[in-house]
């Protein structure tokens, strides 16, 4: 697969023949060709088009969500049988301590889902239920940065710019990568950096965790014009144009200053179109009222569901929804957890049900999850610590199997022990969906091609549809 | 069904070989020599499994046999090469099918062996080829004549005759001389980042000697402005930054002063091979007057600003990854090469061995970048500017108001204690009494029950069930079962008591006064810890006994005085020194917890040759230092006269200017970059020397003009037969409209940033200052890596954390929003535009023609500006709009100014 490369010399080479007898409209077409958001194509047929990824900031409790432990009743208060791994809070954590939270099977799939989830848990026959994801890191910081990226400790392209490098975007007038109030700690705009790839390939941010969105002025930095009414400002943009291809006219041979000129007349376009895509207000109340947007616990997260829906119906490639820095309980699990489980549940569940009855869920890949589990054993009380080494997430729609449990952890939800789905297991598999031989989609920097699965990735063809 | 096929092809494995034991020294041995040795053989054990003899072989590893006689389809070894089990073998990728089949075949047969025979030889040491010796950059640098032209009128310095000896070989023509304008803007903005002044563009055009423009490279050469520029190059490669990226962003509080000392080296014309050693070992060298070399310690932050975790719990990966990260900055850096590539394997391309990354990781591993590698977050290394003494002082008087903050924190604990120790039986007594005043409406008179106590646990009880589930029987208590209940609470506080008594003693026996006393909620019994910390039912109120209190008291005294007479902390350095010297290992894989052959200090031996003397004294920097600036050294001098030469022409003329590998491209002319490296050198590694020379040739000069035929043949302009149009950096665009609309605060050093470590969660504090709201040149913004400002992301700054060999320049939408809607360039426009409306002695024509002189450096042409009238009042008019603003921000936004000819 070819990738066009963005730079001058590459645009200067792919006009190099027969250019100058072609004049403006090969110009034109050549600044066109090196968009570096063009839609590609996959290596082959995908099952998903585009990405939702609802990320749990913070590492919600597998065992107390979607990975039903008996025996953890059993061995309530009781050491744990083997030796503990690290863990963050070293030397600060106890016996082994049963689920809060009451367990149920639901739908026809019969997956166990707690009571913290009870809007999702309508959804089940929808998820696929991978129990044993493992990572690499105890921290915050290296395991976020390993769920976005695939490296728990340098820069690389996040699994957003990837995806955007490889499929390029359905609408030119909107980023083909957002992440919406994302979290300015644990790797910050690392997350969502495009690392070595080119600079299009980043995902741009609406706002941050810390902001309300009421605050939000412009959903994108620049879009917005406060000081020119739209015809003062294309009647200036008519005389830039103008004084640029002057400038053009005697300086003959370089696409770039065209391209340039084009960027103006897109960046117009996108600032007159791409507002829209944000107005949730002109949804309907039913609609709101499905995201939670009515009630002031879901309403933050509901907006951010909701407006990722309108998102990717307008062609944006991947978008993520952060639940911000919330569900780090090593203390207050019970209090905490049913908060942060409150706030998210019925938005969650209202996004899977639009997707489904648009009939966007079967090529839309929504992924669910955090940066870790939590340990079954307590700390400093009422609370759990960090656990990556077997911890559940979460994918519906996309050529994923519905109702389907995959992998499993020990008996007490510490170690993934049966199909373990490593992070770069689950960017190999998230890619494959999308259409990609992991091992190909590749970008040569430093002295050689550098993928997002490093050089692991096994694609858990179990779970694909 | 691969090994059916095998079967049926080979008709079995007795019947095709004479012997067993030859099959598996033909088809099984040479697998496991070539594909499992390396960790499984020799000196290396992994898992406990050898495979150097049969017998080793049939042993099997720490896991148990690799081989079953009985099941032999089911033995762990081909398990693992069948990547069925957990241990997939080998790790970095699947056996062919053929081999698998092989070893598949072989344990069928029941593993038949010769007997007594080493059976795997350990690898052979790794030999070079002559090729990979003889590569070209490896090769001593050549000097060079400067080659015969046909053409010698063309040449002003001896680079010309270089690049006209290409250009008269393929028969093209340079392009013609720039105009002086055109020149003068180039020059301007390469060596100083900012465009010319009007008086500067007069100045050059009225001036007809023919050392004109040699007097306008000198007079940018000395401006301070020039080292902002150049020494940003430099920080561009040393991916220089205000905090540490990686997890919870800590801020770097000292980087900026090595940032002010690479703006002053390049400002002063520090011999490039001081500057190297400085950055390296800076802290080893003498300083000039004797006492601290505060500029030789504050050097060293080019090894210790990377980005780097430092609540990683896994010290030892925490530790050489971000050696690594010294590795892979230090070697792109000065040596253009990969060396990073070889952490977990030699390098698939050049000769760099893994031994030779552990060599330098054995070098960084012996330097201090950390203070303390321990706890959940570590902490930095940062270095005192100051004789020894004066950092001692200093250390000790914040020695001092720890202890006593420690020794306060410790008469509060114990005096909780002794408060609460009478409370501790009569759990149950006040929550009846609680439950009889908030159900009955009792008064609160129950014998032997204070009433403020009881008050308290009045509000304590007043929770949820979901607030607090360990209360949840209490809550669900009535009036027949409630005192039986509350004695149940009495027995859960007795245990928690008990525990913390224990553990409280345990800590009395160790007298470690260091370590913190026990607290009450650290004993896993949420409810004792609840009672008797914050604002639980058995916490103090009032006084302390009284010896204890007026210990108190004079402590607190104590350092309110302390604080009063605070010594000003002494000037700090982000930067580092010798460490404890480590003892390096090679990590296999790249895994520290499979720790292979020991190595030496010592560098990369393809550069370095075989017969070094190791270093066995110290870390070895100074060493590394003093090799990489040895004249013969063939790199160092060689990756730096080609970054100078990318950063004026846009390209290098090696085109990877940090990877001089196998992969990396081959230099465009390779004479001239010796001829360079060598001149440079001799010139005593004056960087101004260099781009004087460079500056002043005929290349150098040319116009950007292209021809159809130059386009064609040699679009990428490897012959230089033209100089190549730029669209100027970020700082470049920002700083620059500063300077026009008279904004800028040329403000030399100092950091804008303030605080120490890091920032609540998603608090402003984690975002960068906003390039709209200083006045500052770009390159005094404080980076916060994680959060750098969008204008920076949306222009190619780069990120910051790995080193930057070139900026990329895109052409993408989000860049045009910046200049139609940003309040940034809407200021800069107005600022403008008011100043030509202002003065009224311009008429509008000589608004026009000033608008274009500022900005452009140019008068408009009469076309030009009858058009920027009929604009100017056609939005007026007709538009209620400002447009002279509008003018201005159109000339701000327009090619001619974005782009340098």
């Amino acid at each position: 697969m070819d990738f066009q490369n963005i730079s001058r010399r590459a645009l200067l080479r792919q006009t190099a023949c027969g250019f100058g007898s072609l004049g403006l409209t090969s110009l034109l077409s050549a600044a066109a060709g090196a968009n570096p958001l063009a839609p590609k194509q996959p290596h082959f047929a995908p099952k998903a088009k585009r990405v939702i990824f609802l990320f749990m900031h913070g590492g919600p409790s597998s065992i107390d969500t979607f990975d039903y432990k008996p025996k953890l009743e059993v061995y309530n208060d009781k050491p744990l049988p083997f030796k503990r791994p690290l863990t963050f809070a070293e030397g600060n954590v106890g016996n082994l301590m049963k689920s809060p939270w009451e367990f149920k099977q639901y739908g026809q799939s019969g997956l166990h889902v707690s009571s913290l989830f009870p809007n999702v848990a309508q959804c089940v026959d929808d998820l696929c239920v991978v129990k044993s994801i493992v990572g690499d890191s105890v921290a915050h910081g290296g395991a976020s940065l390993q769920l976005h990226t695939g490296s728990n400790t340098f820069t690389r392209p996040s699994m957003g710019s990837w995806t955007v490098y490889g499929l390029g975007s359905e609408n030119q007038n909107l980023p083909g990568y957002i992440t919406i109030k994302p979290s300015l700690s644990h790797g910050g705009a690392k997350n969502w950096s495009s690392g070595f790839l080119p600079a299009a390939y980043q995902g741009t941010a609406i706002g941050n965790a810390g902001m309300k969105r009421e605050d939000l002025a412009e959903p994108i930095e620049y879009l917005m014009n406060r000081g020119l009414t739209p015809d003062q400002q294309r009647f200036e943009l008519d005389m830039l144009q103008k004084v640029n291809r002057q400038h053009a006219m005697t300086r003959e041979y370089d696409p770039e200053l065209e391209a340039r000129i084009q960027a103006f007349e897109l960046a117009f376009r996108m600032q007159t179109e791409a507002p829209e895509a944000f107005e949730t207000e002109k949804e309907s109340d039913a609609t709101k009222k499905l995201y939670g947007l009515d009630k002031e616990e879901t309403k933050d997260f509901g907006w951010q569901c909701l407006l990722a829906r309108r998102l990717i119906e307008r062609g944006v490639r991947f978008v993520q929804c952060s639940h911000s820095y919330k569900w780090d309980q090593h203390s207050e699990l019970v209090k905490l957890h049913s908060k942060n489980a409150r706030e998210v549940d019925l938005p969650i569940a209202g996004l899977l049900k639009d997707l489904k009855s648009r009939g966007l869920l079967k090529d839309t890949l929504v992924l669910w999850g955090g940066e870790f589990g939590r340990t079954p054993v307590v700390q400093g009380g009422d609370g759990r610590d960090h656990n990556p080494y077997g911890y559940t997430m979460w994918m519906a729609g996309g050529g994923v199997k519905g109702g389907f449990s995959y992998g499993n952890t020990d008996e007490f939800g510490y170690y993934a022990v049966e199909d373990r789905m490593h992070l770069h297991d689950l960017h190999a598999t998230m890619l494959h969906l999308l259409g990609f031989n992991h091992e190909q989609l590749t970008f040569a920097y430093a002295g050689r091609n550098f993928r997002l699965t490093d050089v692991h990735g096994v694609v858990a063809d179990k779970i694909i549809a | 069904m691969i090994v059916l096929l095998v079967l049926l092809l080979t008709g079995g494995l007795s019947a095709q070989t004479p012997s067993g034991a030859e099959f598996f020294e033909t088809r099984v041995r040479p697998i496991f020599a070539a594909q499992c040795a390396a960790c499984h053989a020799g000196k290396m054990h992994m898992g406990g499994l050898n495979l150097s003899s049969p017998a080793n072989i049939l042993h099997g590893g720490e896991s148990g046999p690799i081989l079953s006689k009985q099941k032999p389809e089911e033995s762990k070894l081909l398990q693992a090469i069948g990547y069925q089990a957990n241990i997939k073998m080998p790790p970095q990728g699947k056996l062919k099918d053929q081999e698998i089949a092989d070893i598949t075949e072989w344990v069928k047969a029941g593993a038949p062996m010769p007997e007594d025979k080493v059976a795997v030889a350990a690898p052979k040491k790794k030999e070079w080829t002559k090729a990979q010796k003889e590569f070209w950059s490896f090769r001593p640098i050549k000097e060079y004549a400067a080659p015969a032209v046909k053409n010698a009128s063309w040449v002003k310095t001896p680079i010309d005759n270089f690049i006209l000896a290409k250009l008269e070989e393929k028969s093209v023509a340079p392009a013609e001389p720039a105009g002086k304008l055109t020149l003068l803007r180039r020059a301007t903005f390469d060596l100083t980042g900012l465009p010319p002044t009007q008086k500067e563009v007069e100045d050059f055009l009225n001036d007809r000697s023919a050392g004109a423009f040699a007097k306008v490279v000198d007079r940018l050469l000395d401006s301070p402005r020039y080292g902002e520029r150049w020494g940003r190059h430099w920080l561009d490669v040393a991916r220089y930054a205000d905090s540490t990226g990686a997890d919870e962003d800590h801020r770097y509080p000292y980087a900026w002063r090595y940032r002010d000392y690479v703006i002053d080296a390049f400002n002063t014309d520090l011999p490039f091979d001081q500057f190297v050693r400085e950055q390296i070992a800076g802290d080893l060298l003498p300083a000039k007057d004797g006492g601290v070399n505060v500029n030789g310690i504050v050097a060293t932050g080019f090894l210790s600003i990377g980005p780097r975790l430092i609540a990683e719990q896994d010290k030892v990966k925490m530790l050489y990854d971000f050696i690594d990260e010294q590795i892979d900055t230090t070697s792109r850096t000065f040596l253009g090469l990969t060396v990073a590539c070889a952490r977990c394997h030699d390098h698939k391309f050049d000769p760099i061995a893994t031994k030779d990354y552990y060599s330098m990781a054995s070098i960084f591993a012996s330097t201090k970048a950390f203070k303390k590698i321990e706890g959940t977050v570590s902490q930095m290394y940062f270095a005192p500017l100051v004789p020894k003494a004066e950092a001692d002082k200093y250390d000790a008087y914040l020695e001092t108001m720890d202890e006593r903050k420690r020794e306060m924190a410790l008469i509060s604990e114990e005096e909780a204690d002794l408060y609460s120790g009478p409370l501790r039986p009569k759990v149950t007594d006040y929550m009846i009494a609680a439950w009889r005043v908030c159900h009955l409406g009792k008064a609160e008179d129950k014998q032997g029950v204070d009433v403020t106590v009881l008050r308290k646990w009045v509000e304590y009880l007043r929770q949820s069930a979901e607030e607090a589930p360990h209360l949840a029987n209490w809550l669900k208590a009535d009036a027949s079962s409630y005192e039986q209940v509350a004695k149940g609470y009495q027995v859960e506080f007795d245990a928690g008591a008990k525990a913390y008594d224990a553990k409280v003693a345990e800590w009395k026996k160790k007298g470690d006064t260091k370590a913190d006393r026990p607290k009450p909620n650290g004993v896993n019994n949420q409810f004792f810890g609840e009672l008797l910390m914050g604002k639980g039912p058995f916490t103090r109120e009032g006084q302390f006994t009284e010896a204890n209190q007026k210990r108190y008291d004079s402590l607190k005294q104590e350092l309110a005085d302390l604080k009063t007479n605070t010594p000003k902390e002494p000037p700090m350095a982000c930067a580092v020194s010798e460490g404890s010297p480590v003892t390096q290992k090679v990590f296999i894989r790249g895994d520290a917890g499979s720790p292979g052959e020991e190595v030496v200090k010592r560098f990369p031996v393809i550069l370095a040759g075989e017969n070094q003397i190791p270093v066995t004294q110290g870390s070895g920097r100074l060493e590394f230092a003093n090799w990489l600036t040895n004249p013969t050294h063939p790199l160092t001098s060689r990756v730096f006269v080609n970054r100078v030469w990318q950063w004026h022409f846009g390209e290098g003329i090696v085109r990877t200017p940090s990877n001089w590998g196998l992969v990396g491209e081959k230099p465009t002319n390779p004479e001239l970059l010796d001829y360079l490296a060598s001149t440079f050198m001799k010139e005593g590694w004056s960087v101004k020397k260099l781009q004087r020379m460079i500056m002043l040739s005929s290349t150098y000069q040319m116009s950007s003009q292209s021809t159809k035929e130059k386009f064609e043949t040699d679009p990428d302009n490897r012959l230089m037969s033209r100089a190549d149009r730029r669209r100027l950096d970020v700082e470049e665009i920002r700083d620059g409209m500063l300077l026009l609309d008279g904004s800028i605060d040329l403000t030399m050093g100092g950091t804008l940033q303030s605080g120490f470590g890091t920032d609540g969660e998603n608090s402003e504090g984690r975002l960068s200052i906003r390039p709209d709201k200083v006045m500052r040149r770009t390159v005094y913004l404080p980076l916060r890596r994680s959060n750098l400002p969008t204008l920076l992301n949306l222009f190619d700054f780069g990120d910051a954390t790995t080193t930057n060999e070139g900026r990329s320049r895109t052409n993408v939408a989000p860049q045009a929003l910046f200049m139609m809607n940003s309040s940034f360039v809407t200021d800069r426009a107005r600022n403008l535009a008011k100043k030509l409306v202002e003065n009224d002695s311009l008429d509008n024509r000589r608004r026009v023609e000033t608008a274009y002189a500022t900005v452009l450096g140019r008068k408009p042409t009469e076309e030009e500006g009858n058009a920027a009238l009929e604009y100017v009042r056609s939005f007026d008019a007709k538009r209620g709009g400002d447009g002279w603003q509008s003018l201005c921000r159109i000339l701000l936004s327009s090619n001619e100014f974005v782009y340098v000819d």
